[in-house]
């Protein structure tokens, strides 16, 4: 039982960030916004650790790959 | 009518007149082929996140540009590719993006329907 409560506790609802904001094109330029989407090593951040939903993280990984082409964010990165 | 952002990188080594220079040849590449420059941004010099030729910085410039469709960009882009002075280029097509915005209404709350069945389903 205790088992079954612990599952029960730490599921958190993810919602998607952008479609809280209702977020309609994310800026390559955005900087600062994008870096919250890489992880270290400069890799995206996948959705199920974000929460993004399928059409904003679609968005969220066009606006990176642009942003990685005018060296705005790193491809990689130790 | 279409819009577009035209972002380039210029080596930083060449010096601000040539630079400008540049930009105001480019600039009158598009003007002549029948696009305006509603904005034009100048990020000046700026980190690159990983070298490019050995750099690690930059001047980026950046134009908000009105044209037909297409009409004088294919040309500034090859101009921009023969360029060993312009780094890297990038146009982006943005009236498809940001038009949409008001009368998105109906999608737009269908997408959030989906979002919470996504976000119920984990």
């Amino acid at each position: 039982m205790s088992a079954n409560r612990k599952k029960v506790f730490y599921r958190r609802r993810k919602v998607c960030k952008f479609c809280v904001d209702k977020v309609n094109y994310i800026d390559y330029k955005d900087v600062k916004l994008l870096q919250q989407y890489i992880l270290e090593r400069a890799k995206i951040l996948p959705r199920r650790i974000s929460g993004t939903c399928a059409r904003h993280q679609r968005q969220v990984q066009r606006a990176i790959k642009r942003a990685r082409h005018l060296a705005l964010l790193p491809f990689s990165s130790d | 009518m279409r819009t577009y952002e035209l972002m380039f990188i210029i080596d930083p080594r060449v010096s601000d007149e040539e630079a400008e220079g540049l930009v105001a040849a480019y600039r009158k590449m598009i003007e002549e082929g029948g696009g305006t420059i509603s904005k034009h941004e100048d990020w000046g010099k700026r980190r690159l996140a990983y070298p490019i030729n050995k750099l690690n910085e930059g001047r980026y410039e950046l134009f908000y540009v009105n044209c037909e469709e297409g009409s004088p960009l294919p040309e500034v882009e090859r101009r921009m590719g023969q360029n060993e002075q312009v780094l890297r280029y990038l146009t982006v097509r943005t009236d498809q993006d940001r038009i949409p915005s008001p009368p998105e209404e109906e999608a737009e709350s269908k997408a959030e329907g989906e979002a919470a069945v996504t976000g119920g389903a984990k």
